[in-house]
């Protein structure tokens, strides 16, 4: 007799539930403090156009551990976003800044590299059946170069109008807030889309999605797209708001969006988390970054800050989880 | 005439690996008879011996199923703790026994984190790589003004005995050593079955946690080491200087055939692809191609060896999933966390 093995079945993912979990609450709160701290350090802090220059330095690694987000969440991993925002980085301050950029259409073609570079990852993974790791290691060395062809050595300078239009504010807001406030609105309607569904349906559990009917290749084909996208504008504001651009300035961020990721409690195997906590990951990195500037401490206080509060975190969310599975059952 | 086969079908992909840097090698000698001269080969072992004790340790990791980001800041600590060692008095062999133990006890605590305390491998050993950067951040800010590096370790990197650099000799015994202990042994079987498959091995009563341990404490001994030599041969130290060995020593393993779900891979595959690495960055420069180009290149080659060396099963994304007996899937295991 021959019976028909039903494929294994994980627990719907906290995220997946309505309201708030406890991993959302300790990254909450783990932000919270840090703004707290910061706050006490620097009173000066609790105004508008403080919070905006914060929120400025912090907006490359928000949106580059966005990108990560999204690649994690159908259980990727991309270590080719620094490479991503080198190259938009690049041509930014090249080809688009060019003649005091009277060719500032060519924005679209920075956004545009960015899309096929996503797009080459998520065919690399869907089409040729690498592994993530593998395939986004050969194409982050490759955009590196490329980079590195486009603009040889550190400086270049973008079209003045993005420069202004990113530094400035919009109706008394400065537009950081604002391009932060309108990456959050953005991810919550995806994610209540049906594309946002079934993302988190590939990630949670591949084999049941392709089951229901997901199509799970083209899924994450778009989630590499997206993530090739949000590390393009993370590179082109960069070149905005640093009005110079680095061919070289993105290894830093493959792991530091990694820790965002994993910080803000995106599980790593997949279909939990979101870009909401990522943002919260982010910014309590660019806080440590800021209160430890603002002691004039050393550069490693920060350095070992950051990595005690990743592992902190990861091992804290472990045990609460095993004691909750203790729990229920 | 089986076996033989067999033995050919095992070791297919290390036998690519070792084809593909004869051809890279052949390539340079036509276009330049020089880079067959006693000079240049002498050159790439000493600089592929690097690489080779770099992803030394990343091999037996990648095997067992996890992964070793915190490579680079070994190195860069090997070689500052051997300096600042030396500067406090400490004769120089102690201080390298001294380094690579801690490298030992570094590695042993990203096994531990990475196993008993169930931190997914890519972030135990990243934080790992962090608190290592810090303390060398704190020590000193490492302009190359810093400490001399002991004259042991600039002997080590560039001696020779007749034509022949010391180091290359002491990677080839380490190498059979490692060899031997990855595929005549025990614990290197055990290793294989517990990348291969996680839970089976824990059924078959292997303790896979302590298996995984001692792969992270054999990869920090052993960049500790190479950040030593390489220390040695560069002749100072300084905060980067092991930074391009974190994707190097994983492009190495790669193209030496291994797969980096883990259970599958041979350190000879991983000396090729270390050969293979340093034999292209030795070419392009002959076809005026700068470092941008290097890059380009160093990716494609990586693809194209893993698409190579995984042959027709990694086509079509059909190999999701491990092989594995219907229920004893890995998919629940920590170790499918380093394929994430």
């Amino acid at each position: 007799m021959t019976t028909v093995t039903p494929p294994r079945i994980r627990p719907i993912p906290v995220s997946l539930r309505r309201g708030w979990s406890w991993s959302n609450i300790i990254t909450a709160a783990i932000l919270g403090a840090l703004i707290a701290a910061d706050l006490s350090i620097q009173p000066a802090l609790g105004n508008l156009v403080q919070i905006g220059l914060l929120i400025e330095t912090a907006l490359p690694l928000v949106l580059l551990a966005v990108a990560q987000t999204f690649v994690v969440l159908v259980g990727g991993i991309d270590l080719s976003v620094g490479g991503v925002y080198v190259v938009t980085n690049a041509i930014t301050v090249t080809w688009v800044g060019l003649h005091g950029g009277a060719h500032q259409w060519l924005l679209v073609v920075a956004l545009g590299f960015g899309v096929a570079m996503g797009a080459l990852n998520g065919l690399l993974v869907v089409r040729l059946g690498f592994q993530p790791f593998i395939a986004t290691l050969g194409t982050w060395t490759i955009f590196n170069g490329i980079a590195l062809t486009i603009l040889p050595t550190d400086g270049g300078s973008p079209p003045p109008l993005l420069s202004n239009l990113l530094l400035d504010q919009v109706a008394g807001i400065p537009s950081s807030i604002v391009i932060l406030a309108g990456i959050v609105v953005a991810w919550r309607l995806l994610r209540a889309s049906r594309f946002g569904m079934r993302m988190y349906a590939v990630g949670a559990d591949e084999e049941r999605a392709r089951l229901n009917g997901t199509p799970v290749r083209t899924v994450k084909l778009c989630v590499y797209v997206i993530a090739g996208l949000c590390a393009a504008l993370a590179g082109i504001y960069a070149a905005g708001a640093n009005a110079s651009g680095t061919p070289t300035g993105g290894d830093a961020y493959i792991l530091t969006s990694v820790a965002a990721v994993v910080i803000g409690g995106t599980s790593l195997r997949g279909g939990e988390g979101g870009v909401g906590m990522t943002v919260m990951g982010a910014m309590s990195l660019t806080l440590i970054n800021d209160i430890v500037g603002a002691e004039n401490l050393n550069t490693w206080v920060s350095v070992a800050a950051a990595s005690a509060l990743l592992l902190a975190m990861v091992i804290a969310r472990t045990l609460i989880g095993a004691a909750l599975a203790r729990r229920r059952t | 005439m089986t076996r033989v086969g067999g033995w050919l079908a095992e070791r297919q992909s290390t036998l690519m690996a070792y084809a593909l840097t004869a051809a890279l090698f052949i390539v340079g000698v036509i276009h330049s008879p020089g880079f067959a001269s006693g000079s240049s080969i002498r050159q790439m072992l000493v600089f592929a011996s690097f690489v080779g004790f770099a992803a030394l340790g990343q091999t037996l990791v990648i095997l067992a199923g996890g992964l070793d980001l915190s490579v680079p800041w070994l190195m860069a600590f090997g070689g500052v703790e051997l300096s600042r060692l030396s500067a406090s008095g400490t004769p120089a062999g102690l201080g390298v026994v001294i380094v690579i133990a801690i490298g030992v006890g570094i590695g042993l605590l990203n096994g531990v984190g990475a196993t008993w305390m169930r931190v997914p491998p890519i972030v135990m050993t990243l934080a790992m790589g962090g608190l290592i950067q810090a303390y060398l951040l704190a020590v000193g800010q490492l302009s190359s003004s810093g400490d001399t590096v002991p004259s042991i370790a600039v002997g080590l990197a560039s001696n020779r005995a007749g034509p022949v650099p010391v180091i290359a000799i002491v990677w080839l015994v380490i190498a059979i050593a490692t060899g031997v202990l990855i595929g005549r042994t025990a614990f290197g079987r055990r290793v294989h079955a517990t990348g291969e498959n996680d839970l089976a091995a824990r059924l078959s009563g292997i303790r896979v946690d302590r298996v995984r341990i001692v792969t992270y404490a054999i990869s920090g001994a052993a960049s500790a080491f190479g950040g030593i030599v390489l220390a040695g041969y560069v002749g100072t130290t300084y905060l980067e200087i092991g930074a391009p060995y974190l994707f190097t020593s994983i492009a190495a393993v790669v193209v030496g055939g291994a797969s980096i779900l883990g259970g599958r891979g041979t350190y000879w595959g991983t000396v090729a692809g270390a050969l293979t690495l340093t034999v292209l960055s030795a070419l392009l420069p002959l076809f005026h191609l700068n470092t941008a180009d290097l890059e380009i290149v160093y990716g494609v080659v990586i693809l194209l060896g893993v698409w190579a060396s995984g042959g027709g099963r990694m086509l079509g994304g059909i190999r999701l999933r491990r092989a594995g007996p219907e229920g004893v899937r890995p998919g629940a295991q920590e170790g499918s966390d380093a394929a994430a």
